[in-house]
């Protein structure tokens, strides 16, 4: 099977507000029926980017291609993208399927097709019965379903999707994640989300790009973003890890040897000797006893949290390092809160990252 | 009655209560409206169709409706009344958008312009309008010092005159209604609008009108009943040769003597001022 052809191709998009440069010369090729996730912390310019997309603020430079049209200067009326709103924003004077309707009404499509297509929508998001009634009498999640519709309606070549799903409580926004995946995949929607919720950005998407201040600093699957962050941005961003840092005293083969306070620990990485780092790995590498291949340090456990399938166990390990582990609901044995410990870890599962992009 | 709601279980409603608990609080207002509203009003139907001589008459409406010159009356009001509105709505729209739309001290500039002549009385705004539009007067007087005229241009007395006095005094009954819709306006709607293909022009008719249609008919309402009764406006602005049904009215009561026929007049004032209040309070009725 040949790769999908570029759907989205922005360009070394800038944008500035006043003297603050929001989006700095931001590289994002969007293939046909992807959906990928923007995430980053609150005002690393996500939205500003989306809106870009949109042609609601389009950027001051850099370029924008939609289904191999440059759209950098297209009003958003011109550009055939879908947008739902955090708020919704759905008109207050129409019905649901009015609503639902308006855009292919202000194309002009013949009525007997727009009632069908609006049947069509509000149908694949389980509203069918709805089409007559007010938005103020819906619900939040029912609302949320109508504004989905109404930008699936007009069949756009991307959907975009800024924090649509935060307004919601946390079990109907995590069915919605689910349900919302499937059915973009159903319609072969190619589409956009925004969000600063992690678990939201892994569930939702088949490519996660983390913000930063206007950059993106890393562009990948959800479990290669997990495994392999790129920067320790993207590692403090995207689940929970160790962190210890340390000095290079040598290495080779892309693997260095750093000594720490905990001490002396191999991970992946190439610096000079010398250079200051962070090591890191995820809580789930981290193994109860001694291994002589790999990482190990040993310290007193501080807390141990029961979280039904996994226990996490923090343990200091002296000099202001600290362990974080993670232990199946399988293992045999859990330590408690002042147990004398020593964990082990893979130095293939261990990334070293320089310490002066510490956040 | 607090007991009672509060021991009233959730799941069931106790609507009769309710709706008695509701009808306590809006008694007290009734009651005034009742006393100083429909009492005086069902007293003005009564003298309009009593004849003095015992029995009833209907001799006022037919002379009101029935003679060419009291319906010119009639229709200088309504005339004058949407008129004002028309005009005062093509200036109050984009006005409270910019106002909307204005920041800082601008802003307050521009409110305080709006609120601060609703504190001068009617008399004093229409006197002054005397005062600027007289053939000796502000406006006459720098025209003939600049030299661009020669001989004062007759401006008061005109329905000119009339019709610019009334859209400045009644203007911040237009600007404040649709200025608090579109201050409330979510600007997602038009931006919804626009991504969903409607072009600026579409945006307009299609989101914006409806969404600030409820301002908009506030402020013909209130506009235009104001406008239609007004007394002091037309009398200061363009006198007798303008006779207006308030007008009428009072020289029915205080000059000729004639309290059935005023009531009469005051009768068929009202009637225009609900019906269009009524009308246009249908137009913004919501979508079922
Ligand atoms: N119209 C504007 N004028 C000035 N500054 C703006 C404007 N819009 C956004 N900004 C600034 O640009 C930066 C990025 O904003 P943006 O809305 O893109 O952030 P975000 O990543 O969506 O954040 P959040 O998660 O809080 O929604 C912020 O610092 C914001 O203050
Ligand atoms: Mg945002």
């Amino acid at each position: 099977m040949s790769e999908p052809a570029p759907h989205l191709v922005i360009s070394a998009v800038s944008k500035r507000f006043g003297a603050a440069t929001v989006l700095d010369r931001v590289d994002l090729t969007i293939r046909r029926g992807e959906l990928v996730t923007l995430l980053g912390p609150s005002g690393c310019g996500k939205t500003t980017l989306l809106r870009a997309i949109a042609g609601l603020s389009p950027p001051d430079t850099g370029t924008i291609a939609l289904a191999g049209r440059d759209v950098t200067h297209v009003p958003p009326h011109r550009r055939n993208v879908g947008v739902v709103f955090q708020s919704y924003a759905l008109f207050p004077h129409l019905t649901v399927a009015g609503n639902v309707a308006f855009g292919l009404k202000v194309r002009g499509a013949p009525k007997a097709e727009i009632d069908r297509a609006v049947q069509r929508a509000l149908a694949l998001v389980k509203l069918g019965h709805l089409g007559g009634r007010r938005i103020s009498a819906l619900s939040g999640g029912q609302q949320q379903r109508v504004a989905l519709a109404r930008a699936i309606a007009v069949e756009p070549d991307v959907l975009l999707f800024d924090e649509a799903l935060s307004a919601l409580d946390r079990k109907l926004r995590e069915e919605m994640q689910i349900e919302l995946r499937r059915l973009l995949q159903d319609v072969k929607a190619t589409a956009i989300f925004v969000t600063h919720d992690q678990d939201e950005a892994l569930t939702m998407s088949d490519r996660v790009a983390v913000m930063n201040k206007g950059r993106i600093e890393q562009l990948a699957a959800p479990r290669e973003l997990y495994a392999r962050p790129a920067s320790l941005f993207a590692l403090n961003f995207v689940g929970l890890s160790t962190r210890i840092a340390g000095q290079v005293v040598g290495g080779q083969d892309g693997m260095v040897d750093v000594v720490t306070p905990v001490g002396r620990l191999s991970a992946r990485g190439a610096f000079q000797l010398g250079a200051s780092v962070i090591v890191a790995t995820r809580p789930e590498q981290l193994r109860l006893g001694a291994d002589h291949e790999a990482n190990s340090a040993s310290g007193r456990v501080r807390s141990v949290v029961f979280q039904g399938s996994r226990t996490l166990v923090d343990v200091d390990a002296g000099a202001g390092a600290s362990l974080l582990a993670e232990l199946s609901g399988r293992e045999a044995e859990v330590p408690r809160v002042h147990d004398e410990v020593r964990f082990a870890w893979p130095a293939a599962e261990t990334f070293a990252f320089a310490a002066e992009a510490s956040p | 009655m607090t007991d009672a709601v509060l021991s009233a279980p959730v799941a069931t409603p106790a609507p009769d209560r309710e709706r008695l608990a509701a009808f306590g609080f809006v008694a007290p207002s009734l009651l005034i409206t009742a006393l100083v509203f429909v009492l005086p009003l069902a007293l003005l139907l009564g003298v309009s169709v009593l004849d003095p001589k015992g029995g009833g008459t209907s001799a006022h409406y037919a002379r009101l409706l029935g003679t060419p010159y009291y319906l010119g009356v009639i229709w200088n009001s309504l005339r004058l009344g949407l008129l004002t509105t028309l005009i005062a709505f093509l200036i109050s729209y984009p006005a409270a958008f910019a106002l909307a739309r204005a920041r800082g001290p601008l802003r307050s500039i521009l409110l305080a312009t709006l609120f601060l002549p609703l504190a001068a009385s009617v008399i004093v705004k229409a006197f002054a309008w005397t005062i600027l539009l007289r053939s000796d007067g502000l406006i006459n007087t720098v025209l003939i010092a600049a030299g661009i005229i020669e001989d004062p241009i007759r401006m008061i007395f005109t329905q000119t005159a009339l019709i610019v006095g009334a859209v400045n005094i009644f203007l911040p009954f237009m600007v404040l209604p649709i200025y608090a819709v579109v201050a409330q306006l979510d600007s997602r709607y038009a931006e919804a609008a626009a991504t969903l293909g409607a072009s600026p022009l579409v945006v307009f008719f299609r989101v914006i009108l409806p969404l600030t249609l409820p301002g908009i008919v506030a402020g013909v309402a209130l506009v235009f009943s104001l406008s239609v009764s007004a007394y002091v406006v037309p009398t200061l602005l363009i006198g007798e040769k303008y006779p207006t049904l308030a007008t009428t009215i009072a020289k029915a009561y205080l000059l000729a003597r004639e309290p059935g026929f005023g009531a009469a007049a005051g009768v068929v004032l009202l009637a225009i001022a609900i019906i269009v209040v009524a009308l246009s309070a249908l137009l913004s009725r919501e979508p079922k």
